[in-house]
């Protein structure tokens, strides 16, 4: 301590600016972790809490994933004697007419039991709803908490506006439901109505989506689940509430994996920052150490004392990082949220953050831990210096060749293991193993590759600048530590630019394939404006209706629906498969097409999107066990697919076989295509015209949903672009804390250089050109690497993210960008240190001389 | 038939019982034996007025036309609401068992839906009436044990008070209801009814038991020979709200037909 505050605040003091360069790696990188974590938790917690709340006292819920269920199973489960009270529930989201308001959660509940479960008037005295014979009579009844009343002006009476499967109707406000409980569900914009006007108005038929149950006092909550499988079948799922929002997590896993990897990587990358000042101000207080080792101090106190400063930097930096975070989670919940919502398609409405305490020690911690990591070796070198060498002034230390040889050896015998893991890569382990250790050997090599490329350069800059290129070349090939740090956190950075820039133009590439071929109908009927969402479904009998429009040649109706399969919610697209045969023209992934089709067609097999059966290690002629109310369906599949309609995967069947084992007849979405010659444009008035008045649709054109989807491909790409920014800007804070520290360590030199002489142009192209061969350096290694990456990148999105093989090619594009943009940056990071250089005092900088 | 609303069954005398009350000898099932023949009828019309009156005095009325087959426990009624207009055609069908409760069926007519009403929801206030589901039933009196307790008098009337709970296969919200029987026409003047959160059906009782309703049967009019009350008021003890039901154009006896008592003919009405 007294150590920190002799020698080490002082020289902090001193080096305020570079003291705080230092540790916005750290910075940056909690506040990533922090940022993205808590507002990905915020999203996840509403959910929870949304569902927690909804789940009153329930024990235990029945669904058959959002397919919903024939309404006779109630009076099955109600049968069962340890059941206390089961009640029926639809629950969907919609958006209403009123204005700012946002999404409404609609759940539809039979009150006449359902108060059992659920708590509606809390303590009041008084009735939430006014006349409860008159809220069920009236199908257009609508209970809502006191928030929404209130923030909506909305007194009982009111009318509401809500688009419904019968076309656009109003609402009346029938009861109000007083805070607490219940009603701080899904953010407060919550309406309760009745479960039967609810079939009605979401199109479900006489289905439900959930059963909720209490138990009778004793009952024993595992045994009644057991019974409740055991009568209901493997189509339907028992399980407690909070196992609902656990699908949220699963679901969301991805997201939350990718958020991860940002995080971690700016933490990753910041730490080359701390290694680079660490390093040189190693360098730069050789003096300072030898001075204290010669008084006395033990090689382990020096240590300490740059550990020490380590762990200062990297407290502070994590608190400031923390708070940071906050910031960057407070702007980012309601995007995150939405998009989860999107393209998911699941209720949640996260407006506030939530904190987790234990995430923010753990940020702190791994904040620390980088920055201690960070400073090992330098503190070890620091530890290292020789008392007499170091009180020699003017003596710097040099990488010694013996130091240069065992990292190349080491890098070269990383490189083969590297190598020798990829042989393995079956095995995931090996294959991450394998990525790692490719890193590190880069990373060993990096001092040796930036001294290559630097001699290379040296003619170059010569060229441009015979003086000041020479000596920001030389600068570069005699203190390599001090550029080592920042050139190989350049190189990570870009590195990263490049993988995830492959990775997202060749995702875009395969998506834009499938738009451009698979999705080919011309119109789509939806009903929702936004086609993941599956709340409301049209009957059946449309189908017939729209086939009789002049100018619609065909139809397909197709219904989706979210399933457990294994365990995880699986997409089921229910569509006629000889109808699909006939406008199919992208060949499958594997199988024979005409075969797979006809298997398919006569509800022999299934189609696997190629995603589900990456996801889930299916291959062809695998036999998938599909649970259904009617019983376990076990098909095989004839045939995988490239199919983009869900990101975890999904499974293609025949409408009648889903008919005929769901018992459902509803539709999602109808697919138009048009007879030869026929107006689009007439088409889609003629459908709006018939049905628009009487039902609640959509009409969009095949661009319009080809926009749709790639609106939300670019959404979920959003947080790539997030990990590309925070990559380029830790890039640019190495190069600024390089050229600073280089500033400082020359101040001698280039007073000397001005002493005898020399122009402040000259001594301002010198550091600018140096900034350039930085940047340069950087800019080749980081490419080369980025290479590498984008292999191990597109490997890991195929077997462990989004299941899709994409193909490898490297994004030229967004190399030839990075050129100039790098070197931009790298110049621009290079004015305000020149400056610095130019207007310092000359009689400071040749005080030795 | 514990239960409300046919408490017009509860009309008769049984004189017999007179006889019998000096004598030390529990003849309280003879009592609603008695009561229960007196109201007996093979079927049974009215038009009612409900009007609930809720703790803050707030009125709200509707009407029903009432049409009930049948009797001692074995029979089937249809009560559908006819005003005001918001409510008018949703109608409940009862069909009573004599071994057990009775299956409760709802319709809906602006959604064109019958609803089952669940056993399980037997205690819940129907329609926001001071009445539960299970209220609505009738049930056998064969169904509960009886225990006379005392004679008392009941707005200056004389009643025997007797003490009944549901028998152990009978389910019920109520753990027990005491019963004020007049002496002079075997109608039931007043019923409470309790309920308590432990285990009911012991004939001893239960201290912890909680009062949970109270109803009271007045305007007693002989109808083609059958006494009858025309006023039923309920009291809910927790809510502190009551429920007037007035009779209205009753009927007994007039010729119905079985069919007209199924969920087809709910549904038709």
């Amino acid at each position: 301590m007294i150590l920190l505050k002799l020698i080490s605040w002082p020289y902090v003091r001193r080096h305020l600016p570079r003291w705080l360069l230092t540790i916005a790696g750290i910075v940056l990188g909690v506040a990533v972790f922090v940022g993205i974590h808590t507002a990905n938790q915020s999203v996840v917690y509403a959910f929870h809490q949304t569902v927690d709340r909804i789940a009153g006292s329930t024990q235990l819920q029945i669904s058959a994933g959002e397919t919903g269920f024939d309404e006779n199973v109630l009076d099955r489960v109600q049968a069962v004697p340890q059941v206390r009270v089961a009640v029926p529930v639809i629950e969907a989201v919609v958006s209403t007419g009123v204005q700012g308001q946002g999404n409404l959660l609609i759940l539809g509940v039979d009150m006449t039991g359902d108060r059992s479960l659920r708590d509606y008037d809390l303590d009041s005295g008084d009735e939430a709803v006014d006349d409860p014979l008159v809220f069920l009579a009236q199908p257009d009844s609508l209970m809502v908490t006191d928030t929404y009343a209130r923030e909506n002006h909305l007194r009982p009476g009111a009318k509401v506006p809500m688009s419904t499967m019968d076309g656009q109707k109003l609402f009346t406000i029938r009861g109000v439901m007083k805070s607490g409980g219940l009603t701080s569900a899904f953010g407060g914009n919550l309406a309760v109505m009745d479960v039967y006007a609810a079939q009605k108005v979401f199109g479900r038929g006489r289905k439900f989506d959930r059963i909720d149950l209490a138990l009778k006092d004793g009952a024993n909550l595992e045994d009644v689940k057991g019974k409740l499988e055991a009568l209901l079948g493997t189509g339907f799922q028992v399980q407690v509430p909070s196992a609902r929002a656990q699908q949220f997590d699963s679901i969301s896993r991805v997201y939350t994996l990718t958020a991860n990897v940002t995080s971690v990587f700016a933490l990753f990358i910041g730490m080359f920052i701390i290694y680079n000042t660490f390093q040189i101000a190693v360098t730069q207080r050789r003096s300072e150490i030898g001075i204290l080792r010669a008084l006395g101090a033990t090689r382990r106190q020096i240590r300490t004392l740059f550990l020490g400063e380590s762990v200062v930097a990297g407290l502070f930096g994590s608190i400031l990082g923390l708070l940071a975070g906050i910031a960057i989670a407070r702007g980012m919940t309601g995007y995150i949220g939405s998009l989860l919502g999107e393209i998911f398609g699941i209720a949640q409405k996260a407006d506030e953050i939530s904190t987790n305490p234990a995430l923010m020690i753990f940020a702190v911690v791994l904040g620390v831990i980088a920055s201690v990591v960070a400073a090992i070796i330098p503190a070890r070198s620091a530890a290292r210096v020789d008392p007499v060498q170091a009180l020699q002034k003017g003596k710097y230390q040099q990488l010694s060749a013996g130091e240069n040889r065992a990292r190349r050896i080491a890098a070269l015998i990383i490189a083969i293991l590297a190598a020798a893991c990829l042989l393995l890569e079956r095995y995931r382990i090996f294959f991450y193993v394998g990525d790692a250790l490719a890193l590190l050997s880069a990373l060993l090599l990096t001092p040796t590759f930036a001294h290559l490329l630097a001699r290379a350069l040296r003619p170059l800059l010569r060229w441009l600048r015979p003086v000041e290129g020479t000596l920001a070349a030389d600068s570069l090939l005699q203190a390599p530590r001090r550029t080592s740090g920042a050139v190989a956190a350049l190189m990570l950075s870009l590195a990263l630019v490049v993988a995830l820039g492959g990775l997202t133009r060749a995702s875009y590439d395969s998506i834009f394939g499938w738009l451009s071929v698979a999705l080919n109908p011309d119109l789509f009927i939806s009903p929702s404006q936004s086609l993941t969402q599956r709340d409301f479904r049209f009957p059946e009998s449309m189908g017939p209706q729209l086939r009789a429009i002049p100018g619609i040649g065909d139809v397909q109706l197709v219904r989706d629906a979210r399933v457990e399969i294994q365990g995880k919610p699986t997409m089921f697209v229910a569509a006629d498969v000889a109808d699909l045969r006939r406008h199919a023209t992208l060949p499958p992934v594997a199988g024979n097409t005409e075969e797979m089709f006809r298997l398919a067609a006569e509800g022999q097999a299934v189609l696997a999107s190629e995603n589900f059966a990456m996801l889930r290690g299916f291959k062809l002629g695998d036999v998938v066990d599909i649970p259904s109310p009617s019983g376990m369906l076990h098909l095989p599949i004839a045939g995988i697919v490239t199919d983009y309609s869900d990101e975890q995967g999904s499974l293609l069947i025949d409408r009648a076989l889903y008919k005929r084992y769901w018992n459902d007849n509803t539709v999602n979405v109808f697919r138009i295509y048009l007879s030869p010659g026929a107006s689009e444009g007439a088409v889609k008035r003629q459908i709006l015209a018939e049905f628009g008045a009487q039902r609640r649709l959509f009409v969009l054109t095949n661009r319009e949903v080809r926009r749709y989807i790639l609106r939300l491909t670019d959404q979920w790409f959003g947080i790539t672009y997030v990990q590309i920014a925070v990559a380029v800007l830790v890039a640019v804070l190495g190069i600024v804390n390089t050229l600073t520290v280089s500033i400082t360590d020359r101040r001698r030199e280039l007073g000397v250089l001005q002493a005898v002489g020399g122009l402040r142009n000259q001594v301002r192209g010198t550091i600018w050109l140096e900034a350039l061969a930085v940047g340069t350096v950087g800019l080749i290694l980081g490419l080369a690497l980025g290479a590498l990456q984008l292999y191990y990148s597109l490997h890991i999105s195929a077997e462990d993210m989004a299941g899709l093989r994409l193909r490898y090619e490297y994004p030229y594009p967004i190399a030839l960008w990075l050129l100039p943009g790098i070197l931009l940056v790298a110049f621009l990071s290079a004015i305000a240190p020149a400056e610095t250089a130019v207007r310092g005092s000359l009689v400071e900088a040749l005080e030795y001389e | 038939m514990n239960r409300l609303i046919h408490l017009n069954r509860l009309i008769g005398t049984l004189l017999l019982l007179c006889s019998l009350a000096s004598a030390q000898y529990d003849f309280s099932l003879q009592i609603m034996d008695e009561s229960e023949n007196r109201s007996r009828a093979g079927t049974q019309q009215y038009e009612g007025t409900l009007e609930v009156i809720t703790a803050s005095n707030k009125v709200s009325v509707k009407h029903w036309k009432y049409r009930r087959i049948g009797s001692n426990g074995a029979s089937k009624a249809i009560l559908r609401f006819t005003a005001p207009a918001e409510v008018k055609g949703v109608a409940l069908l009862i069909v009573n068992h004599t071994d057990r409760s009775s299956d409760q069926w709802m319709w809906t007519p602006a959604i064109a839906r019958d609803r089952r009403i669940a056993a399980q929801d037997r205690s819940t206030r129907f329609f926001g009436t001071d009445f539960s589901f299970e209220d609505l039933e009738e049930r056998d009196i064969d169904q509960f044990d009886y225990k006379f307790q005392d004679e008392e008098s009941i707005g200056g009337l004389a009643c025997w008070k007797i003490e009944s709970k549901p028998k152990q296969s009978v389910s019920s919200q109520y753990t027990s209801s005491m019963l004020w029987i007049r002496k002079d026409n075997y109608l039931a003047a007043q019923i409470e009814n309790y309920s308590s959160s432990g285990a009911h059906n012991g004939l001893s009782p239960v201290r912890s038991d909680k009062l949970v309703r109270r109803i009271r049967y007045s305007d007693i009019q002989n109808v083609g020979g059958i006494w009858t009350p025309r006023t039923v008021e309920v009291y809910d003890a927790t809510r502190k709200s009551r429920t007037v039901l007035k009779l209205e154009k009753l009927e007994y006896n007039v010729p119905m037909k079985d069919e007209d008592f199924t969920l087809e003919a709910l549904r038709h009405g």
